[in-house]
């Protein structure tokens, strides 16, 4: 027995010995020097040593690329264009990216070894992305699966976004995840107080960061976002507006309401807001007191499949369908500018409707999030 | 058809079944189907049974009802297209069946080496005659279709396969 043992244990330690030399050379022998990263034909450039993924490199340098995976390749949100010094697009970038992408150089940042001097190209505003530290001020309970988390700046700190767009939320390790997490979450609160940022989220079953949130994060816990992210805000026309949102994606339009508030933005609104159920409906009479502030603003709550005994007096049917029938009385129907937060199913069916009554698809405005 | 094991397990690696060990691929897998990024809470649960175990304990539940992962996806698959229509809201999808999808932003990757990715959607099934419900995510009928794997026992989205069948394939 002894005899087979031996050999076996020998080879195995061999192996083992040969992998972590490998290991061990690809970490510090391997030397790449320095490398320089040319961001947005020399808006910013960053001089640093090679062997790290241009992820890592960029991350280093407070410039926050959305990731959601943490640089494992396995969310695809981290992409970057790079016009020189990245190599060829790998097997593990393949599945993310499709045609048009390819042939612009477009790859996943996680992916790109830093071997030599890059060009790259990011939008600007992930330059102004930053860091922040936050205590978690509160937490308010709207539904049984949607809360309110209001997190305020440390050490005099404010955010500057435009309101409408989202951060990223980071989840630690904890017990349920091993790792660290970010996820988007679209800011709720009025833009006027800088002091603090308020979040809906709704929980997802098993989602790593809601779980986070909802059963672990208590109030004066110590919560890391970067932001802002996102081309979900108000355009500066004339044009009427149609707000479309289903559950948690009621967060970025009151963010909206409140911006208009204080600008005494008067545009003709109209705000239509789905849930399934009575018990879904939350913030209505918040939202209802824009109506009393902006004269041109209504509000109109929508409920799908009211319990039986709820005795719900409203708007009975999809939330869809609301939109529709109010722009079939509308005139001016193709005029409008589309803004939509919620469920992909309920955006994907929102654009078919407002692009059937003529509004174009590039004044219908939404975040995908992935 | 007959349900063919291998095809499954084969689908991205080959199984060391020869020296009746794990292969690296093989570990690497059962490490990333625990609690990961992946899935917060996992996909073995709290089963004892190593991942092939339950992948065939499972085959032989389908086996026994005469389906295979392939007519046990496509009719989960059906079911959530149908209840896509509702937008949240529980739509009659006929033989009694109630189906309601829920989707949710983002994306979660499946955990086999293949970079397949599903939208974070959790479709709800009720057979009406008899009370029974089911539930169960996009990636769950990836999984079933390209790896027969209903997930071990005690893990969240874990899918009991004859009862999954007994509710799906109500009519029959």
């Amino acid at each position: 027995m002894i005899l087979f043992i031996i050999p076996v244990a020998i080879v195995s330690g061999i192996g083992a010995l040969l992998a972590a030399s490998l290991v061990f050379a690809e970490r510090v022998i391997t030397n790449y020097g320095d490398v320089e990263i040319n961001i947005n034909k020399g808006a910013k450039k960053i001089t640093t040593r090679g062997g790290g993924s241009l992820l890592e490199m960029l991350t280093a340098e407070k410039i926050f690329i959305p990731s959601a995976c943490g640089g494992r390749g396995t969310c695809g949100y981290c992409k970057v264009k790079v016009l020189e010094g990245a190599g060829q697009l790998l097997p593990t970038e393949e599945p993310y990216m499709d045609k048009k992408e390819r042939a612009e150089g477009i790859r996943l940042s996680c992916q790109v070894k830093l071997r030599n001097d890059l060009k790259i190209e990011i939008p600007d505003e992930l330059l102004a992305i930053k860091e922040y530290v936050c205590v978690c001020d509160e937490i308010i309970d709207y539904t049984y699966d949607i809360k309110q988390f209001n997190l305020r700046f440390e050490n005099g700190h404010q955010l500057k976004y435009t309101p409408g767009q989202y951060v990223q939320v980071l989840a630690p390790r904890y017990e349920k995840s091993s790792d660290e997490v970010y996820r988007a979450y679209s800011i709720s609160s009025d833009p006027a107080d800088k002091s603090k940022i308020e979040l809906i989220v709704r929980r997802v079953p098993d989602g790593i960061c809601t779980t986070y949130l909802f059963d672990y994060l208590k109030k004066g816990d110590t919560v890391k976002i970067n932001g802002p992210y996102g081309q979900f805000y108000l355009r500066d026309t004339d044009a009427p507006i149609i707000f479309i949102a289903g559950g948690s994606g009621i967060a970025p339009i009151k963010c909206i309401l409140h911006h208009m508030k204080n600008t005494n933005n008067n545009r003709k609104s109209t705000f239509f807001f789905g849930t399934r159920t009575t018990r879904d409906l939350f913030l209505v009479e918040e939202i209802q007191k824009f109506e009393k502030v902006l004269r041109q603003f209504t509000f109109v709550p929508i409920v799908s499949q009211p319990e039986e005994d709820a005795k719900w007096k409203g708007v009975t049917g999809r939330v869809t369908n609301a939109a529709m029938d109010y722009l079939k009385k509308q005139n001016d129907a193709a005029q409008y500018e589309g803004y939509l937060c919620g469920s992909p199913g309920m955006i994907e069916s929102s654009i078919k409707i407002l692009t059937e009554f003529g509004i174009p698809e590039d004044k219908i405005y939404y975040d995908k999030f992935s | 058809m007959a349900f063919q094991k291998t095809r499954y397990i084969t689908t991205s690696f080959p199984r060391c079944e020869a020296a009746m060990k794990k292969s690296p691929q093989e570990k690497k897998l059962e490490r990333l189907l625990q609690a990961s990024k992946f899935s917060g809470c996992g996909f073995l649960g709290n089963d004892k049974r190593n991942l092939w175990e339950i992948i065939d304990e499972d085959a032989s539940e389908l086996a026994k009802a005469g389906k295979t992962p392939e007519q046990v996806a496509k009719r989960m698959r059906q079911l959530t297209d149908i209840g896509k229509k509702g937008l949240g809201d529980w739509v009659d999808a006929g033989h009694g069946l109630h189906v309601s999808v829920d989707d949710n932003r983002g994306m979660v990757p499946c955990p086999w080496p293949h970079h397949v990715r599903c939208l974070k959607r959790i479709t709800m099934v009720k057979h009406v005659p008899t009370g029974s419900e089911m539930r169960w995510s996009d990636l769950n009928v990836h999984l079933v279709e390209q790896h027969a794997f209903f997930e071990g026992k005690g893990s969240r989205f874990r899918i009991e396969p004859r009862l999954l069948i007994s509710v799906i394939f109500a009519e029959e």
